[in-house]
């Protein structure tokens, strides 16, 4: 297993390296910041532009900018803002906290519904709580996230005035992020549960499972759940990956102050080191997340850890 | 109805639970669009900056909510030696928010450090260079040295970089300190600061000013207008600095809100690119500003929240022609000039602005609608903003016309005119008018205030005579704000300075 883990972490390492370059690359195709921070300085001259690109290092080549930001990755340093200096490192520690408890909770909140309904629908297959639910989860599925946020924002805070409407004021500000991106998920998941669990409901080990008397609940749950478990767990790793782009538009709408609002607000600032360290960030983490994933699979499945 | 009356009363308790959802007492809250990220007065030049900066520090002058300058930490102002020197007798007793005494060294640090190294690194230096050095001649006195004459001086110390700061306290705390921790002599102290999320400040008691009449101001940052404007409705936020048009009359018809709009700084035009194809010919382009009904555009598509222009600059702008009437709607007069113009019904040209923006999207559509009525045929191409702004005008890359922006802070045609006019301006990549280059400079060389009236006026004459552009519209300044809090003195520029303010 620990050959197998070190190809994995050797793999990510990798992936990291790419994925930094090229952010670094393609930021720096999106503008110049010194006209950006320059923003309606009256008649400002090409010399005042150039004291500014220089006092943010930006007069270096690409890649002397690039070799300083992995050089203080090694370090833990993130560079610091151009708006305004503040270390990117502390921005995104403030930021991190908040972008993963709303990641985490709209995957809670989606596992929770979306697998017991899965299970309904597989049961009863082509029935009427099938169709229903299957219609409920193609309805879930046709909303725009940034849709889905305003309604539920003009429902919940302003009809009937229950949540913040944006920002952090306790945990209450985290239901309506969390519900928005746990309705857009679990559209989905319902749909991949319900065919797991339809494959695995029709091989014979389940028959013999049920031939041998045992009730619905442990053939279902014990025998068939586990079962259709690695799927799943993959489809959910992969979609981690999609949670953290969905989020950026979610957190934007409710002004969560996590990571999404900060890459957004960097690309719209052209605030280069603040989108290095925050794209940096989401990719180790679903670099992380697929890492353990594959993990899991050898947990689950000892044959996939010989391979 | 009934299920509406259930879940409001089956979650009163929720709701209390919201409960931030109330104010504490005495505290007024601001919604900004964007956090500027420090608070150095050399740092940035940002509208979001402006809007706090003003209740931190103060300037030697300031400005009313009105836009007039009135003595700030100066009482009075001279000019000596042939106007190459003010003389400025400084206020006395002010303290900066630390303790430490305000005098003229504090002034002399602050230019010496604005037009010095630490300057360089912002966008401020540019707007003071005309100053030479700053002198003291007492504690209570300071002469400014001008390099030339520069007649928006006045209006640039009322603001921005021209703020006084502490030099005891940014010499042994550092300017990164400063920036996160700020200490001026301004009517509201420094209390906390949350990058990206929020700004706390409480009032200085001591202000030479009179107290503020609330204890507490915060400002939270929300970039998103539709986002503003929900906080307001849901009554967390007392003033939004940006809410979408479209909200404009929902938020009008709630007892607890208003709207409040007036002429703002920000104006729009169509800029034409005079060097390529039919746009060099001067009848083509007068034929263009003709098509064009721009009344009908603000009324549609801004809901009225604008202005027609004549040149480009608002209404409060100095230099201001009331006299100078924008071209009127008339299509028969286009089409009459395009022919003898000899331009081809359904020729083509491209319209470059800013895609982002859904506003502008929709008068541009409307644009090129009025000028197919003419036979000319517009593309219209969207870029991303940066990508127009640092790629495509200032090398001359647009197409024959290009939507042009701008802020005008100091609320001054000088400011608009010399960086769209002069010749390789970053902003006029295509006139090179020898006329206009002599007018702009003679205005800019004078303190004589009638004499730049009257050639900023001759100015906008002359650049409407060639039809430069099609001027558009100045958009209004619009605020939405919560009606339990009074005596705002919303600023047309954004720039706040809630010292009389009240909440209930």
């Amino acid at each position: 297993m620990s050959g197998f883990v070190l190809k994995r972490v050797l793999q990510a390492a990798f992936v990291l390296l790419v994925v930094t370059l090229f952010v670094s690359y393609a930021v720096r195709l999106t503008g110049d910041p010194a006209i950006m921070l320059a923003q309606g300085a009256g008649s400002v001259t090409e010399q005042d532009l150039a004291n500014i690109r220089k006092g943010l290092g930006l007069d270096q080549p690409f890649l002397v900018q690039y070799g300083a930001f992995l050089r203080g990755l090694l370090h833990g340093d993130f560079g610091k803002s151009f708006m305004g200096g503040t270390p990117v490192a502390q921005l995104i520690g403030d930021a991190l906290p908040a972008t993963l408890s709303l990641a985490g909770l709209s995957l809670l909140l989606s596992v929770l519904v979306s697998v017991p309904l899965g299970i309904q629908a597989a049961i009863h297959q082509g029935k009427g709580t099938d169709q229903f639910i299957r219609i409920i989860s193609l309805v879930g599925l046709s909303f725009p996230n940034f849709w889905l946020a305003i309604m539920l924002v003009l429902l919940l805070s302003i009809t009937f005035p229950l949540l913040p409407p944006s920002g952090w004021d306790g945990p209450l500000s985290l239901v309506m992020p969390a519900l928005t991106m746990a309705i857009i998920l679990s559209a989905t998941n319902v749909r991949l549960v319900r065919t797991a669990m339809l494959e695995t409901l029709s091989a014979q080990y389940i028959m013999v499972a049920r031939a041998k008397g045992l009730s619905e609940r442990i053939v279902l749950y014990k025998h068939a759940l586990r079962n259709c478990a690695i799927p799943l767990i993959t489809y959910i790793g992969l979609q981690f990956g999609n949670l953290i782009g969905g989020i950026v538009v979610v957190e934007k709408v409710f002004n969560w102050p996590g990571l999404g609002t900060l890459a957004f607000d960097a690309i719209s600032g052209r605030d280069y080191p603040v989108l290095q360290g925050t794209v940096t960030v989401l990719s180790l983490i679903i670099v992380l997340v697929n890492l353990l994933v594959d993990m899991a699979y050898g947990l689950v499945d000892p044959r996939i850890r010989s391979k | 109805m009934k299920l509406k009356a259930l879940l409001a009363s089956g979650t009163i308790a929720l709701a209390c639970l919201a409960a931030p959802a109330s104010h504490a007492a005495g505290t007024l809250t601001v919604a900004l669009h964007q956090d500027p990220g420090n608070w150095d007065p050399v740092a940035t030049f940002l509208v979001s900056w402006g809007a706090v900066g003003s209740q931190i520090f103060d300037g030697l002058i300031m400005r009313t909510p009105d836009m007039k300058l009135v003595p700030g930490l100066a009482t009075k102002w001279e000019f000596l030696d042939k106007n190459t020197k003010i003389r400025f007798t400084l206020r006395q007793g002010v303290k900066f928010h630390d303790g430490e005494p305000f005098d003229a060294d504090a002034v002399k640090f602050t230019f010496d450090r604005l037009l010095g190294d630490e300057g360089k690194k912002g966008p401020q230096q540019s707007n003071y260079t005309s100053i030479d050095k700053v002198v003291v001649v007492n504690p209570t006195t300071v002469d400014f040295i001008m390099k030339s004459p520069d007649p928006v001086l006045l209006t640039k110390l009322a603001g921005y970089g021209a703020m006084i700061v502490p030099p005891k306290y940014v010499k042994e705390k550092g300017s990164e300190y400063f920036g996160a921790h700020p200490v001026g002599t301004g009517p509201f102290k420094f209390v906390e600061y949350k990058p990206k999320i929020s700004l706390a400040l409480e009032k200085n008691a001591a202000y030479w000013g009179g107290s503020p009449k609330v204890d507490n101001l915060t400002y939270r940052f929300i970039a998103e207008p539709a986002t503003q404007a929900a906080e307001l409705q849901a009554g967390r936020v007392d003033v939004a600095n940006q809410i979408p048009l479209a909200m404009v009359d929902t938020i009008k018809k709630d007892p607890k809100l208003a709207v409040v709009s007036m002429d703002g700084p920000v104006a729009l035009a169509l800029r034409y690119n005079t060097k390529r194809g039919i746009m060099q010919n001067r009848d083509v382009r007068k034929a263009l500003t003709l098509a064009v009904d721009r009344d009908a555009i603000i009324k549609s598509v801004l809901l009225g929240q604008a202005k027609p222009i004549a040149s480009f600059q608002g209404t409060l702008s100095f230099g201001n022609d009331p006299a100078l009437k924008p071209l009127p709607f008339n299509p028969k007069e286009a089409m009459a000039l395009l022919k003898k113009a000899g331009v081809k019904p359904g020729t083509q040209i491209q319209l470059d602005f800013r895609g982002p923006d859904s506003n502008f999207r929709e008068v541009a559509q409307a644009v090129a609608g009025y000028l197919q009525a003419v036979g000319i045929t517009v593309t219209l191409k969207p870029y991303e903003t940066n990508v127009l702004l640092n790629d495509i005008i200032p090398n001359g890359k647009t197409g024959e016309m290009w939507q042009n922006q701008w802020g005008g802070w100091t609320f001054d045609y000088d400011n608009t005119a010399y960086a769209m006019y002069y010749t390789k301006q970053r902003w006029n990549p295509f006139d090179d008018d020898a006329k206009l280059n002599a007018l702009l400079h003679q205005q800019r060389n004078t303190w004589d205030q009638a004499a730049r009236k009257d050639t900023l006026q001759e100015i906008a004459r002359y650049v409407a005579d060639q039809s430069l552009e099609m001027p558009l519209y100045s958009l209004n300044t619009v605020y939405g704000i919560n009606k339990r809090a009074k005596d705002l003195a919303l600023p047309a520029d954004g720039r706040f300075r809630f010292v009389d303010a009240r909440v209930d």
